[in-house]
């Protein structure tokens, strides 16, 4: 009776610990949780491009191509980490359509910042009120979400992708 | 510069109390040169941390840290408290909090030389987990590899005064546990006498009353600035923090027992390890950003495995000390029917379920998306239909546990208490009947009422009243419970009873609450130094002279894109007047009015808690 008083804690402990480990361990992220999106139609949206205001993009536009979405703007600092990285998908995969939406930014400023980083985006979409990010559920920039032709969302990213994500589960996609 | 300086401090103090850590074994100190080692090694750890709050204070953009979450527009006091508004900074925040816990605890006078001695290594050793944690981990004094000369803001969530001062004061409670352990693990090596214990019982109760007070701030402030209306959700950052209070609770209450029963002993020593077990297990959760709250930083998952094997090695090495070095000899305890010892034995048991039930909820997210790999939460259900029944038997004992003799089943004046409580039953009834009756109300208030009336009927026949620091101090355990009586009747009202109107106006509306005309003035927006704000301005009960002005609305604050609410309080001694101003729709604004009955009796009951914590603690 005594012994099990005493060793109790102990189990509860390991048990604890073995659990959080695994969650840990299986890169599960809350920066990531399973969407409700996942596997659903990419929601409806018409936007209007940064350098023309005529120049309208709209949900049917990105259909029957591969397309990444990806939200950003030129506050966010995380945004400005995972740049580099489209330039690279761009030149490995020229047949995915690169789509960017910018998030809640001055036009002057979201023109000079992809003017002095670059722009690896086919389209970039104004988003200056939010409500594209508002339907597609976005938490915070940036995210990025990979539609496949279809019209369905396959994959959701929540934060700067990293070199890993590209490789371990965005290419697998492709 | 400042950030080197702060560096290599924390480093330098690292490598001090590595230095003590192995003078346990390798090189022999004398007490008043180790008690100095470990002040320099306090004092370096503070030094390193207001090394980075001077960074902030001057907006000292070179430092990684100061650029990702400051700004130079912000006013000095969310510069100051920026500093522990992150990750790294609060971690630094909660190594200098254990420094400080040893450098007080090196001028304890009165305890054996070696226990002092062995309980400030184990302290020294927890300061090298967690310097080390910071050191690889969490580093705060990176160099900003970009030139820039402006900060990227602060999470303008974090831009209010309450919650300034509400981190400090809660790891100041977390944290105190660790003095709490390292006393207990160095009582059960040393085994000597019971002088450890009315260490002890001080230390706990500092950190009881500070995560007390830490706790009601954090609830105060989501009452006001998330603008919902209520002051509790059963956050798991909120469950966090209330697991190690209830079984502070229980040690604080055990402490005082304690008549050197070899059982209670025990059980203090294990409490003592699972308060601090359960402080680093919050600090755990909250870091490495296992789970979703208001409270999670950006998560990194190297830095949740290190601080996932801290937590590990810590809570494994006390609860293996308490299996392997368990005090052996044991005198049975003197239970009763009902006495003091068995009150406290029930409601020990009753506080370690409520624990573990706030556990289980808490950590059963992750059990299952590990196992199902589905992301399910759980909230105030279950947390309300567990948590509650059980602590509720525990109150009740709660109110007649300080009269209950040592030795003997026999409870003085026990006549006057079934009177008293006969007399309010029926009024509690009487009450709930006229007005609206709801089983959780009339339960909650006739415990509250009840707990405040049998502890006055206690004071008054137990103690001739005089009015000296002595009677005070006297009577303090039933001023505590007076204190929670209050805070019963005040969660009981102000969740049970509260009463929600919405509205869509136009400005000049004229609308109805609570009996009185409300009129929706105007709204106002003005450009504050680091916000935009909108306001709803409302004059509540314009047909009397003094109408009162309620302000409502949000702030938009431009680097970091982020919207607050802030919510206009009415507040009344017996009820706050809660106005949320909502979207503008077709030109009418959404309007939400919450009465909530008796909040203020939270507060009070909390205050009083708090202030028979401090008295508690000066009392020997």
């Amino acid at each position: 009776m005594n012994r099990i008083f005493v060793l109790t804690p102990l189990i509860v402990l390991l048990i604890i610990c073995i659990f959080s480990l695994v969650y840990l361990l299986s890169g599960k992220d809350p920066n990531k949780p399973p969407s409700a999106l996942l596997n659903k139609d990419v929601p409806i949206f018409e936007s209007s491009s940064l350098y023309n205001a005529n120049d309208i993009i709209k949900t049917k536009d990105i259909k029957n191509k591969k397309t990444l979405i990806n939200f950003f703007a030129s506050w966010c600092s995380p945004c400005k980490i995972e740049h580099p990285l489209f330039f690279e998908i761009r030149k490995k995969y020229p047949e995915l359509y690169l789509l960017g939406f910018n998030h809640k930014d001055p036009t002057s400023d979201a023109k000079k910042y992809l003017n002095d980083d670059g722009n690896p985006y086919d389209f970039v979409g104004v988003d200056s009120d939010g409500l594209i990010a508002l339907e597609f559920g976005v938490f915070g920039l940036p995210e990025t979400y990979l539609i496949n032709e279809d019209g369905k969302i396959i994959f959701k990213f929540m934060g700067p992708i990293t070199m890993d994500i590209l490789k371990n589960e965005i290419e697998p996609l492709l | 510069m400042s950030s080197l300086v702060g560096f290599l401090s924390l480093v330098f103090a690292i490598g001090i109390n590595f230095y003590l850590f192995l003078s346990r074994y390798i090189f022999k100190f004398q007490k008043q040169k180790f008690n100095l080692f470990i002040r320099f090694s306090s004092l370096l750890t503070l030094l390193s941390f207001f090394s980075l709050m001077y960074a902030y204070v001057v907006s000292d953009f070179s430092n990684y840290n100061v650029f990702q979450n400051s700004h130079s527009n912000k006013p000095l006091i969310y510069k100051i408290s920026g500093t522990w508004g992150n990750h790294e900074g609060s971690m630094l925040l909660w190594l200098c909090i254990l420094s400080i816990y040893s450098f007080f605890f090196s001028f304890t006078k009165n305890i054996e030389d070696n226990f002092q001695k062995l309980t400030l290594i184990i302290q020294a050793f927890l300061h090298i987990l967690f310097g080390l944690f910071i050191v690889f981990t969490s580093n705060p004094f990176l160099v900003n590899s970009i030139l820039v000369n402006e900060g990227l803001g602060l999470n303008p969530i974090l831009q209010d005064p309450g919650l300034a001062v509400h981190p400090p004061i809660l790891y100041a409670g977390y944290v105190g546990y660790s003095i709490v352990f390292s006393i207990a693990i160095a009582g059960l090596f040393q085994n000597t006498d019971d002088e450890w214990l009315y260490v002890a019982k001080k230390w706990s109760l500092i950190s009881w009353t500070f995560l007390t007070g830490g706790i009601a701030l954090g609830s105060y402030w989501a009452y006001y600035e998330l603008g919902w209306g209520g002051w509790w959700f059963w956050d798991p950052v909120e469950n966090i923090s209330l697991m190690p209070w209830i079984a502070g609770l229980a040690l604080v209450h055990s402490l005082m027992m304690v008549r050197g029963e070899q059982a209670i002993k025990k059980w203090i020593v294990f409490l003592s390890i699972l308060c601090f077990s359960l402080s680093v297990f919050g600090t755990f959760l909250v870091r490495s950003g296992i789970l979703t709250s208001v409270h999670s930083f950006a998560a990194d998952a190297s830095r949740g495995i290190f601080i996932l094997l801290i937590f590990f090695i810590v809570t494994g090495f006390g609860f293996l000390v308490f299996l392997l070095k368990e005090p052996k000899k044991s005198n049975t305890l003197n239970l009763l029917f009902i006495n003091k010892v068995s009150a406290l034995v029930i409601n020990n048991i009753l506080m370690i379920i409520a624990t573990l039930t706030i556990l289980l909820g808490t950590i059963y997210p992750i059990i299952i998306e590990v196992l199902y790999n589905k992301r399910i939460s759980v909230g105030g259900p279950y947390f309300n239909s567990t948590v509650i029944p059980i602590m509720i038997p525990g109150f009740l004992l709660m109110s007649i546990a300080p009269i209950l003799s040592w030795q003997t089943n026999k409870i003085n004046n026990s006549k006057k208490y079934v009177l008293a409580f006969t007399i309010l039953s029926v009024l509690v009834i009487l009450q709930s009947y006229f007005l609206n009756f709801n089983t959780w109300g009339f339960v909650g208030l006739l415990l509250g009422f009840w707990i405040i009336l049998a502890s006055i009927i206690a004071i008054f026949s137990s103690y001739k009243i005089k009015i000296n620091i002595k009677f005070f101090k006297i009577i303090n355990p039933h001023v505590a419970h007076i204190g929670v009586g209050i805070a019963i009747i005040g969660i009981t009202c102000s969740s049970v009873f509260q009463n929600e109107l919405n509205f869509n106006l136009n400005e000049g509306d004229k609308f109805n609450v609570n009996g009185k005309t409300v009129l929706f003035e105007k709204i106002e927006t003005t450009n504050e130094i680091n916000f935009q704000s909108l306001r709803g301005k409302f004059l509540f009960d314009i047909e009397k002279n003094q109408s009162k002005e309620i302000e409502a609305g949000k702030n938009y604050y431009p680097v970091s894109k982020m919207i607050t609410s802030e919510a206009g309080i009415l507040h009344q001694w017996n009820k706050d007047i809660y106005f949320i101003l909502g979207d503008q729709k077709n030109n009418e604004w959404f309007v939400k009015v919450l009465i909530n009955p008796f909040v203020s009796f939270i507060w009070l009951g909390v205050i009083i808690m708090v202030y028979s914590g401090l008295i508690a603690v000066s009392r020997r």
